[in-house]
């Protein structure tokens, strides 16, 4: 094995160590941007887990897995369990997210490891929390979304449901888990004190359905899908249109008079802009059927892009509908320096996503891609916990650090 | 804890003035709900948002839509004019005494007013900025105006969702503002324990487009790694991993590749599984070059079970399925009951207490919820006004005739 000691990025969370049992998508996306910003996250792999999404060297590991350390460990051993509790001594945080009795299987629960680390924060994001008639239920990006409400209502009325065609709920529990950590954080700085977080990757999405979950307890009235129209936006047009070439589209979404105006003026004041049942926004939005098939007429004969210059141009708020090659070449991300490139010792340059958040001076300067299956094996088990070379090789022959 | 012997929120101490208006009111309702004092300031009349729906008892009022009630839960309300001079005046002894600013205005608003990052820093050096545009402060496109859609558009969301032969389409709700809420919370979290170290605040820019940009699971990834540009693809995940199925009740949603051999033996047990059973189609390559015809046969037997009876089956067999529910369901959900995720929070105008989606996660040392509903307009203008700044009565009624407040 490569004997590889980076240091890692000295960010805002440098000397914040993070003992990761996190995988596949929600629990890394949280670590991720913990890395980002320079805490040592320390990924624990082993040889049988290292499989599918958790494989180093697809693309989908190296891109949710960058700025972070892999050391192995085969946690059905028992001498595992004692490592851990090393591991937790040294570090300031303990993050997963398996089913609910996994860690405890182990051994290595908040109760146990509190004992070895009195002020550890540990966050645990099942899919359904740790608690409750559902709690050992698998639970997927997906299934969250289906049960969310968001499925159901992210389609076209009178259609099957289709959702969103990826898994969202993901990064949603991922976002919600690095604020828990960075939340506690401030709190131990403040008193001392350590704690146990209990984070629902199923209620984190339910968190985005908030005016929905209102409106349905309060109205009592179904709520039937709406594609991309929305009787709460006081907004017509407002939608999708078709635009010239293969697959383009353009949205549009005109909130008052003026901008109508501007949209009329830029379309030519063809009759149809005229007319009575077209003379205000409640009109509008009665007659929008009409007032979408009309406009789509206009937009099919040019791009997106140039219906959406001219809209912007007057004030009206448009937008292209991207796909991925539109983003990779996007000229405003890319003045915003968005999209990077970032050295892999197998995959070579890859390309990733900075960060939405951008401070001042930005930390990427030193970030670095997915580790090696245990490429960190040395530096955390001979220089963080002091193994001699003989226990490590020890430890390797019998496959606990494996 | 605090005098009273009550333990203190996680984020207690820590000032915040909100003058975000739908794009990013939730960034600092999530810092409030876990203990932020946040200070919401709309300009005089209220703020744009409460004009958005859905409304209680679906008529439209400022003070009965329910999307800004849920957005500014926990946080005090005042009004105040930034454009007029006496405002700014007020608005810099609140910045003096505040640790966040969370805003929405286009670029350069601020600055024009006499308000930008450096007249506010130099206020108070360790002010941290949090500005939330559709496109971020910088950029050719920085001064584009956007809304959910156009964020959602842009940001490469709408292009796969959505069937293959409809228009795509935008995923319900405004979650492009949900997101970026979100990383300006943790923004936020990380600008003030740089501040610990370096003394000084920090500007953070925050774009929605980017927002969804890092949302969007495995679009750059394909197009990065094998340049494939993914598109939609109706009821069937990116990766054919799941689909949504019709059963005899509504739609379930169905994982296609799991567990193969024990769905097809559940199915065989019914007498369902069909061609299935062929010893090819264990070979999950086999598999995902007939999937057509797999979720075909699945179909038929998706449709003479309730989606309940699938997915509580399921689940015993570790199946990662589930009924694809209404906001009625998701209300009435057993899971969400039992852990208390529903708070009840208490509005004495209308006589009555609304259940509020709470928060996702539960901290040992964070008090239980006890929640207050957002502010009326302007509701805690005399609090903060004349107990937190010391303004007279007298003052205050000048300031209201000058329309400042």
């Amino acid at each position: 094995m490569r004997f590889r000691i980076i240091q890692m990025n000295r960010g805002i969370l440098s000397g914040i160590r993070i003992l990761d049992f996190t995988w596949v998508l929600a629990g890394s996306y949280s670590t991720r941007i913990l890395g980002d910003f320079g805490a040592e996250v320390i990924k624990v792999q082993s040889k049988k887990i290292a499989r599918g999404a958790e494989s180093n060297l697809t693309g989908y590991f190296n891109h949710w897995n960058r700025n972070k350390r892999s050391i192995t460990l085969d946690m059905s051993f028992p001498e595992a369990k004692e490592i851990v509790f090393k591991l937790t001594k040294r570090s300031d945080v303990v993050i997963e997210n398996y089913s609910p009795r996994v860690m405890s299987n182990w051994g290595v629960n908040y109760e146990t490891l509190k004992e070895v680390k009195p002020d550890l924060i540990m966050v645990s994001m099942s899919g359904m929390g740790q608690t409750g008639p559902w709690r050992d239920f698998v639970a997927f990006g997906p299934t969250l979304q289906a049960l969310s409400g968001l499925t159901y209502l992210t389609s076209f009325p009178h259609e099957p449901p289709t959702g969103m065609g990826y898994a969202y709920a993901d990064p949603v529990a991922g976002l919600y888990g690095a604020l828990a950590v960075l939340a506690a954080l401030e709190y131990r700085d403040k008193t001392g004190k350590g704690q146990y977080v209990d984070l629902s990757q199923y209620e984190a999405i339910c968190t985005l359905m908030g005016p929905v979950l209102l409106d349905r307890c309060m109205n009592h009235e179904d709520i039937f899908p709406q594609g991309n129209h929305s009787k709460d936006i006081p907004a017509a047009p407002y939608g999708c249109y078709q635009c010239s070439g293969i697959d383009r589209w353009c949205v549009i979404a005109v909130f008052n008079e003026t901008e109508w105006e501007t949209l009329c003026q830029i379309l030519g004041r063809p009759d149809w802009t005229r007319e009575e049942r077209f003379s205000n926004l409640s009109k509008r939005k009665e007659n929008r059927e009409d007032l979408d098939r009309f406009l789509e007429q206009w937009t099919r004969k040019h791009p997106p892009e140039e219906v959406v210059y001219r809209l912007q141009k007057g004030g009206v708020s448009a937008g292209v509908v991207q796909n991925a090659e539109n983003l990779a070449n996007d000229p405003h991300l890319a003045a915003r320096n968005f999209f990077l490139q970032l050295e892999h010792p197998v995959l070579g340059k890859t390309v990733s996503d900075t960060s939405p958040i951008q401070f001042e001076e930005n930390p990427w300067a030193n970030w670095r891609g997915a580790p090696l299956l245990g490429e960190d094996n040395r530096y955390v088990y001979m220089e963080l916990l002091g193994f001699t070379e003989g226990e490590l090789s020890s430890y390797l022959e019998k496959g606990i650090i494996g | 804890m605090n005098a009273k012997g009550e333990t203190e929120g996680l984020l207690s101490g820590i000032r915040v003035l909100d003058l975000a208006d739908e794009k990013a009111s939730f960034c600092s309702k999530l810092l409030a709900d876990l203990g932020a004092y946040v200070i919401k300031i709309e300009k005089p009349g209220g703020d744009p948002s409460r004009k958005i729906g859905p409304f209680l008892g679906n008529s439209a009022h400022p003070e009965k839509s329910l999307f800004f009630f849920h957005n500014n839960t926990n946080k005090l309300g005042i009004t105040l004019n930034l454009e007029n001079g006496a405002g700014r005046e007020i608005f810099l002894s609140l910045v003096k005494r505040t640790d966040v600013v969370v805003e929405t205005f286009p670029p350069g608003w601020l600055h024009e007013l006499g308000l930008g990052y450096e007249v506010l820093s130099e206020a108070n050096p360790k002010l941290i900025l949090v500005s939330v545009t559709g496109f971020g402060q910088t950029g050719p496109r920085s001064q584009y105006r956007a809304c959910d859609i156009v964020a959602s558009a842009f940001g490469g969301q709408m292009y796969v969702s959505g069937s293959p032969s409809s228009p795509p389409l935008k995923p319900f709700g405004e979650q492009s503002y949900y997101m970026a809420s979100l990383f300006a919370a943790i923004g936020i979290l990380l600008a003030l324990r740089k501040r610990h170290h370096s003394g000084k605040g920090e500007h953070l820019d925050i774009s929605l487009q980017e927002a969804v940009v890092s949302s969007l699971e495995h679009v750059m990834i394909q197009y990065f790694y094998e340049k494939i540009v993914p598109t939609r693809q109706g009821a069937l995940l990116w990766n054919n991993s799941f689909s949504i199925l019709p059963c005899k009740d509504g739609y379930v949603l169905i994982s296609l590749f799991q567990q193969w051999e024990t769905l097809v033996e559940w199915m065989d047990n019914e007498g369902m599984a069909q061609d299935l059973k062929d010893e090819k189609y264990r070979e999950e390559e086999f598999r995902r070059r007939h999937l057509d015809h797999i979720i075909e046969v699945l179909q038929g037997w998706t449709k003479t079970h309730t989606a309940h009876e699938l997915f509580e089956s399921g689940q015993l067999m570790r199946f990662p399925w589930a009924p694809v529910f209404s906001p009625k369901e998701v209300l009435e959900n057993c899971q969400l009951k039992a852990r208390g995720f529903f708070i009840d929070v208490d509005h004495p105008e209308i006589g009555a207490s609304i259940q509020y989606p709470g928060v996702p996660y539960q901290f040992s040392l964070h008090p239980s919820n006890r929640w207050k509903r957002a502010p009326l307009t302007g509701e805690d203008n005399l609090q903060v006004y004349q107990e937190e700044l010391g303004l007279s009565e007298e003052e205050l009624q000048k300031l209201s005739s000058m329309n400042a407040i």
